[in-house]
């Protein structure tokens, strides 16, 4: 089994503390998203795992075993989010990884084809790696890491920087590559369809530290206060003498329990509906309505409910 | 114009001829500023890689040190080169002074901020990720290094052949610290000088094309190598 395992990690750079995880396991064959907004220590994270950068204090064990400096990186395969890489054809990029891995050279090619027709980038195997399209470039990047078939695969961003056709592309390829190529994957990402979308359990990081981990829906229900819950996509309102979250979509015009006062500052075609944005107090509230209903104008208030709702302390 | 077709016709009659004299000069210039170009590389390469990646203090400051080091006359390195071999100065008793290891020093001397200079251009040039990428790949600090030299190859060749051209056809310092002595210390660009200054104007021109050949044919072989195609 290769879990991965953080006991007591901190991680700091130039005297502050950019990680600090007190224990958090990664569980063998699963899909985590380490989800957060930036500068929220993800990528220390991976690069940690990855042995890229040794804690200050702590350890993070694959499998049972301690990661080293090296040792580390020969059972994990990381996709950095830039797209580096070196100097010659896309070809020549895939072979270097696997040789750096000690597979031999008659088993290169077979490796590189098969995993170059599953990432979509058989076409641009002999093309210089450097001029690529950004798309093709995120392809490749991934296409090295899901080559070396790691025992833990850990994807940094893996669909940032593309225009949203590909973006929705690749989404959609993602899980098959992974089943394919991938036994334990960790991805890092600050996008919350994405993260929903490719995994199965959820660790929410927020300055360094973890706010939330389990199962997606487990994470999603609870979420534990009102950070994470604006994180999960929850419109978070005042409430006596606490804060109510309202998840994406249960917002509604109409009165009901609970109910709020919305100030209407905006009303935006859509194309296929309308959509309202204001106020409810100081907290700014985005809501999409069915359409037909009678629309109101901005400047006007409101009586809105949610269908639903999660009492935060 | 007399002079310099005679220059040409005397050029092809010395080295058509097997002059044994011409012969040695080359091959002792080949000899002084290949080793000294081999000895700046070995040290000037990890220096220009430590001050394109390290992150320490000063790290500037020696950059622009060495930008400097890239355009001292050789002369000024040779005199002072001098003034630590010659038989009172503080490596007096190495007994070094006007000989051939003396001039490999000082070309050394000279060559060495070109080295490093051009190396660190080279590998600023790389993508800054790249080392982290081939740790993440599991390779070992020599593996890394290598892969790096060869994404480096285009910079770190036209490291050689700057450090080269500068220290072949440098005069100022191989004469302040070889001697010009010949059958010893003599190199093409002294014996250009001897020449000139005999008023044998043919020889000299002749001795200045076949330093020119041996620049040519240098920086031809490097320039291959560097212009290689990766697969």
């Amino acid at each position: 089994m290769m879990d991965v395992s953080l006991e007591g990690v901190a991680v700091a750079r130039g005297g502050r503390t950019v990680l600090d995880v007190s224990a958090l396991s990664f569980l063998s064959g699963t899909t985590t998203a380490v989800f957060g907004p930036n500068g929220a220590g993800k990528t220390t994270l991976l690069r940690v795992v990855a042995g890229l950068d040794r804690p200050s204090r702590g350890t993070v064990r694959i499998g049972g075993a301690r990661v080293g400096h090296d040792r580390g990186a020969q059972r994990t395969a990381l996709a950095f989010q830039e797209q580096v890489f070196i100097g010659g054809s896309v070809r020549r990029n895939l072979d270097l990884a696997l040789d750096l891995r000690r597979v031999p050279a008659a088993e290169r090619a077979g490796r590189i084809a098969a995993v170059a027709v599953a990432c979509g980038v058989a076409t641009v195997l002999d093309r210089p790696a450097r001029l690529l399209s950004v798309g093709e470039a995120q392809r490749v990047n991934l296409a090295r890491a899901l080559t070396l078939r790691a025992p833990v695969t850990l994807l940094d961003e893996p669909l940032s920087g593309i225009d949203r056709i590909a973006r929705t592309h690749l989404l959609d390829d993602l899980p098959r590559l992974l089943a394919t190529f991938a036994a334990t994957t960790i991805l890092v990402t600050h996008d919350r369809e994405e993260a929903f979308r490719l995994a199965d359990h959820l660790v929410i990081l927020v300055d360094g530290v973890v706010r939330a981990a389990g199962t997606k829906t487990a994470v999603f229900r609870a979420p534990a206060d009102r950070t994470v819950a604006e994180l999960l996509g929850y419109t978070v309102l005042p409430w006596e003498a606490g804060f109510l979250a309202v998840p994406p979509g249960a917002l509604r015009l109409g009165d009901g329990s609970p109910a709020f006062t919305l100030h209407v500052e905006r009303v935006i075609d859509m194309g296929d509906h309308p959509h309202l944005v204001g106020r409810v107090g100081d907290v700014r509230v985005d809501l999409r309505l069915a359409g037909g209903e009678p629309l109101p104008s901005p400047g006007e208030t409101r009586r809105v409910s949610a269908r639903s709702c999660v009492v935060l302390r | 114009m007399r002079d310099l077709a005679r220059g040409f016709a005397e050029a092809l009659r010395l080295l058509g001829g097997g002059d044994r004299e011409l012969w040695s000069v080359v091959l002792r210039t080949f000899a002084i500023s290949g080793g000294a170009t081999l000895l700046a590389m070995v040290a000037g390469v990890p220096l220009g890689y430590a001050l394109a990646r390290g992150r320490f203090r000063g790290r500037t400051v020696l950059l622009a040190l060495v930008n400097t080091g890239m355009g001292v006359p050789p002369v000024v390195v040779g005199l002072v080169v001098w003034l630590f071999l010659t038989r009172s100065g503080p490596l007096g008793a190495l007994d070094l002074i006007y000989t051939r290891r003396a001039m490999v020093l000082a070309q050394f001397l000279i060559a060495t901020p070109l080295v490093v200079g051009f190396t660190a251009a080279a590998v600023q040039a790389l993508p800054p990720q790249l080392p982290d990428l081939l740790a993440a790949l599991g390779a070992g600090r020599l593996r890394a290094l290598w892969i790096l030299s060869r994404e480096a190859k285009l910079g770190l060749l036209a490291a050689v052949m700057a450090g080269f051209g500068a220290i072949v056809s440098e005069v100022g310092a191989s004469m302040t610290v070889g001697g010009n002595l010949r059958g010893s210390t003599r190199v093409l660009t002294t014996a250009i000088v001897t020449e000139t200054s005999r008023g044998n104007l043919p020889v000299a021109l002749a001795l200045g094309l076949v330093l020119l050949l041996l620049a040519f044919l240098v920086n031809l072989l490097l320039t291959l190598l560097q212009q290689r195609r990766t697969r």
